[in-house]
């Protein structure tokens, strides 16, 4: 182990990302009002059981469609397959909460599927055979429509790297298709979907804005409620502590499944380009239907839902203050990228020069971060910043810190630096595992020293790396709620909650201008990023 | 004052937190001299290099170059101020430089002792890899990639030279070539190396010494013919394969007797009492074939090697016996025939445990 510069660097920063996590944790043995009393005998089985519902339906959802679109774009060929391949991720760009505006704007009461009905079939009651697609199953339809990219995207590189001798093996033994996908294909990308399933997991678990619009009572609400309704920060903490853990668990079974995904990489020699199975007649029309049909139901869908509205009620965009929320929204990815991307190359590089267990330890404790709510983050946030400022600037006779910190772009930009840590991290983390250790250590014996080997090596190396990291970072940032909504200085609107204050407010058509461009600006950044998420190496 | 080179005394080699060569001491006398560390896979001949380049700390011992300390329990000089090149065995070219650009870079490094410049052209031209230089190294293969490390070291000029396994990578048709070539470019240049292979044809051609490293230890450093004909323990023979040990009884100053063989002449390297039961270790080059003699062995194996053949004889007492014979020999002789060895057995010297 190696103590220096680059070593401390490294220390700081893990330890910075870690202080919201510490704070969750020791909240644990904090005094709480009553409210846990009257919330125990009312609501908390409640919470409860809603939350394990939303995670099970959504479980199930982005399982069927996101292994069910990568099987098919991976192993036949069938018109369109090409397209599907990187329009199915598209999906991304609409957030939950959007996509629970465009579920309830289309299916309410005269809502747009009245409309059109009224419009084809001429006047009648079409109110009572318009099906209803709100709470429980709203909030499921929502999220997993939104999030099963996650799913398809990990499952499709597993897919694409499953040896071909493997499935030839299976041709051998004489399995039918169906036989090969149950017994072949589905065991050996087994890692990948669970990881898959993991991280949807954790994001529906923390899911705000769409649970919340439907009214579903989850952990993630009771925690908001228990701080914004009764004032109790560190019962807030408490619930946090439970769902916590809960999402620590996820995390570690995806973080464990990811390293038995290794086993799929391909080897040198064993890795063959697969020949996709040409599908004709009714079975190339049923695969086209099935993708086609997610894609609709995922983002033309909501797209055109929001363009419907933006289109009739012209009035909502005329009076958006579409640049001062685009200035926002710039100002938010621009910093919170720099940041990231800044201080992710100190922590791996203060952890490659070092070779510190501890730091490695301490670095894989603080990315999980990206595990906990936004709303969870906020909270601990403030709490910390409340303890920090009435004991130690209090202790030191100092001004307030509070107002540096909370409702300011600083203490945004912190929080979302704890959130998406894990992201950047990771992102210039699996960048340097390309490098070599010998590269540096050749580096340093043709005379250079660890900073010139940082900046002449390793940074215009990594350039796409940083480039990619920049952009999902930005595409978070624009989708991200909770933690704006919470922690923004006052008057300080971003598309994300200007849509979420409209919509909540029961203006959906107001709601649908701010959306539809939410939309089209990540559309943009999942456009550039397309190129490296669906790369064949990035498993 | 120290008048070694380098120098290597008392050093616990560490990698990873475990011991990997214990207790090594060795120097190199004079600038220019090769060093040739072998021993087998894992044993922690890279642990020492990496050591001497300095990206490895060590805890005990000292390691001086031209008598300044570089590392010992309380200094560590960092590799960046060595002025010590080292050729990685791996591909340990910067991904995102072209070749040249990669070879120029080790020129860029200061030495102010640099009396003789090099030519980076002529290292070009001598590895072979003039096609190669506006490629990336992930378009090249993995014997252009280790040339062009080699080459990048080379350029660099410093102060001692270290090469692992510089060669393994390379075609066994160019690899004769570019020995003689590398060996010429390090004396004309004066520049002191190290090198680890498992080659020991390598290491005896190119080395001025030998070291094996053996079981955690320096088992011996020499010149390389003595490593050859006289090693100094079992693990030496073993290691590099080239002879057997046979019982063997002595019998007189200059005599010993085997069962099988009879009685074998010579002289002993070390004295050993009469009557004195020991190992003798008999290497191919030691017995002579001949038809006529009557001490006749089956042949049970007979490898082709070129320029030779090393016939495998079995003894009435099942001991496995090599010989080497001239591939021009006028006739060969067939798994399961008779083969002569030519009495009276006289080795030149006689080497037992």
């Amino acid at each position: 182990m190696r103590v220096n510069f680059w070593y401390f660097g490294s220390l700081i920063v893990s330890l910075t990302v870690a202080i919201p996590i510490l704070t969750v944790f020791t909240s644990f043995f904090e005094n709480t009002t009553n409210y846990f009393e009257i919330l125990k005998n009312t609501f908390l089985a409640e919470y409860i059981f809603n939350s394990l519902v939303l995670l099970i339906g959504v479980l199930f959802l982005t399982f069927l469609m996101g292994v069910g679109c990568a099987y098919l774009v991976s192993f036949y060929n069938f018109p369109g397959v090409n397209f599907f391949k990187w329009a199915l991720i598209l999906s991304f760009a609409v957030p939950p909460y959007i996509y629970a505006y465009s579920l309830t704007a289309f299916f309410e009461n005269y809502g747009t599927a009245f409309s059109i009905l009224k419009s084809v079939f001429g006047d009648g009651d079409y109110n009572k055979s318009i099906p209803k697609f709100d709470g429980m199953l709203g909030a499921i339809l929502s999220v997993s429509f939104s999030i099963f990219g996650y799913v398809y995207i990990l499952t499709r590189a597993s897919f694409y790297y499953q040896s071909q001798n493997l499935i030839e093996l299976g041709k051998n033994l004489g399995f039918s298709k169906f036989k090969s996908l149950t017994s072949i294909i589905l065991p050996s990308a087994r890692p990948a979907i669970v990881a898959g399933l993991s991280l949807v997991a954790m994001e529906t678990l923390s899911d705000f804005g769409a649970v919340s619009f439907f009214g579903i009572n989850t952990l993630t609400t009771g925690i908001y409620n228990s701080w914004i309704a009764f004032d109790d920060l560190a019962f807030a903490n408490q619930l946090s502590f439970y769902l916590l853990i809960f999402i620590l668990a996820l995390f570690i079974l995806e973080n464990f499944s990811r390293k038995k995904a290794k086993y799929h990489s391909p080897t040198k020699g064993g890795f063959k380009q697969k020949e996709k199975i040409n599908l004709i007649g009714t079975k190339s029309f049923l695969a086209f239907l099935a993708c086609t049909l997610v894609l609709f139901l995922s983002f033309i869908f909501p797209l055109s839902q929001m363009l419907y509205w933006t289109i009739i009620f012209p009035k909502n965009f005329l009076d958006l203050n579409f640049q001062q929320l685009f200035m926002n929204t710039i100002l938010l990815v621009s910093l919170s990228s720099l940041v990231l991307i800044f201080f992710s190359f100190i922590s791996n590089y203060g952890n490659r020069v070092s070779r510190s267990k501890f730091l490695n330890i301490l670095t894989t404790f603080s990315v999980s971060g990206y595990a906990i709510p936004g709303v969870i983050l906020a909270v601990a946030f403030i709490t910390f910043i409340a303890w920090f400022d009435d004991t130690i600037i209090n202790f030191f006779e100092f001004k307030s810190v509070k107002k540096v910190f909370i409702g300011s772009i600083l203490g945004l930009v912190l929080v979302y630096f704890v959130r998406f840590y894990s992201l950047a991290c990771n992102g210039i983390k699996s960048g340097y595992e390309k490098i070599n250790r010998s590269i540096d250590e050749s580096a340093y014996l043709i005379g250079y020293s660890k900073f010139k080997t940082f900046l002449n090596i390793h940074v215009p190396y990594l350039r796409n790396s940083i480039l990619l990291v920049a952009i999902l970072v930005s595409l978070e940032v624009i989708r991200e709620l909770p933690i704006t909504l919470i922690l923004r200085p006052f008057n300080f609107e971003t598309f994300a909650t200007t849509a979420y204050i409209f919509a909540s407010q029961d203006l959906l058509e107001a709601a649908a201008v701010p959306s539809l461009f939410l939309i089209l600006i990540a559309s943009f950044f999942i456009l550039l990023t397309s190129k490296y998420i669906l790369r064949e190496d990035n498993e | 004052m120290s008048k070694n080179y380098l120098e290597i005394k008392n050093v616990n080699f560490i990698a990873g937190g475990n011991n990997k060569v214990k207790n090594v001491s060795f120097s190199i006398e004079k600038k220019g001299d090769i060093v040739c560390l072998l021993g087998p896979s894992g044993v922690g001949k890279t642990t020492i290099l990496r050591t001497i380049a300095g990206l490895e700390k060590i805890e005990t011992g000292t390691i001086k170059l031209k008598d300044n300390i570089l590392s010992s329990e309380k200094c560590h000089v960092e590799p960046e101020d060595r002025n010590i090149s080292m050729s990685f065995q791996e591909n340990s070219l910067f991904p995102h430089y072209t070749i040249e650009k990669n070879i120029y870079l080790g020129a860029e490094r200061k030495n102010l002792n640099k009396k003789k410049k090099i030519n980076p052209k002529k290292i070009i031209k001598l590895l072979n890899i003039e096609k190669i230089l506006d490629k990336f190294p992930h378009q090249i293969s993995a014997g252009e990639a280790q040339r062009a490390s080699l080459a990048r070291s080379l350029v660099a000029q410093p102060e001692l030279l270290l090469l692992d396994e510089p060669l393994s990578n390379v075609d066994q048709s160019f690899k004769e070539e570019i020995q003689v070539q590398l060996k010429q470019i390090l004396k004309d240049l004066k520049i002191t190396t190290i090198i680890v292979t498992h080659d020991s044809y390598e290491a005896f051609y190119l080395g001025n010494k030998c070291g094996l490293i053996l079981d955690q230890k320096l088992k011996q450093f020499d010149d390389p013919y003595n490593v050859y004909h006289f090693p100094n323990c079992i693990e030496v023979v073993n290691f590099l394969n080239r002879g057997i040990l046979i019982p063997a009884k002595v019998t007189g100053e200059n005599s010993l007797e085997n069962i099988d063989l009879g009685t074998i002449k010579g002289n002993f390297t070390k004295h050993y009492p009469k009557g004195s039961n020991v190992q003798l270790l008999l290497q191919p080059e030691d017995l002579e074939h001949d038809d006529k003699s009557n001490l006749k062995l089956e042949v049970v194996d007979r490898k082709f090697r070129g320029t030779n053949f090393i016939y495998t004889l079995k003894t009435r007492n099942e001991l496995y016996v090599p010989v080497f014979v001239h591939s021009h020999h006028v006739h060969q002789h067939e798994v399961d025939e008779k083969f002569g060895i030519k009495r009276p057995i006289y080795i030149d010297h006689i080497v037992c445990f």
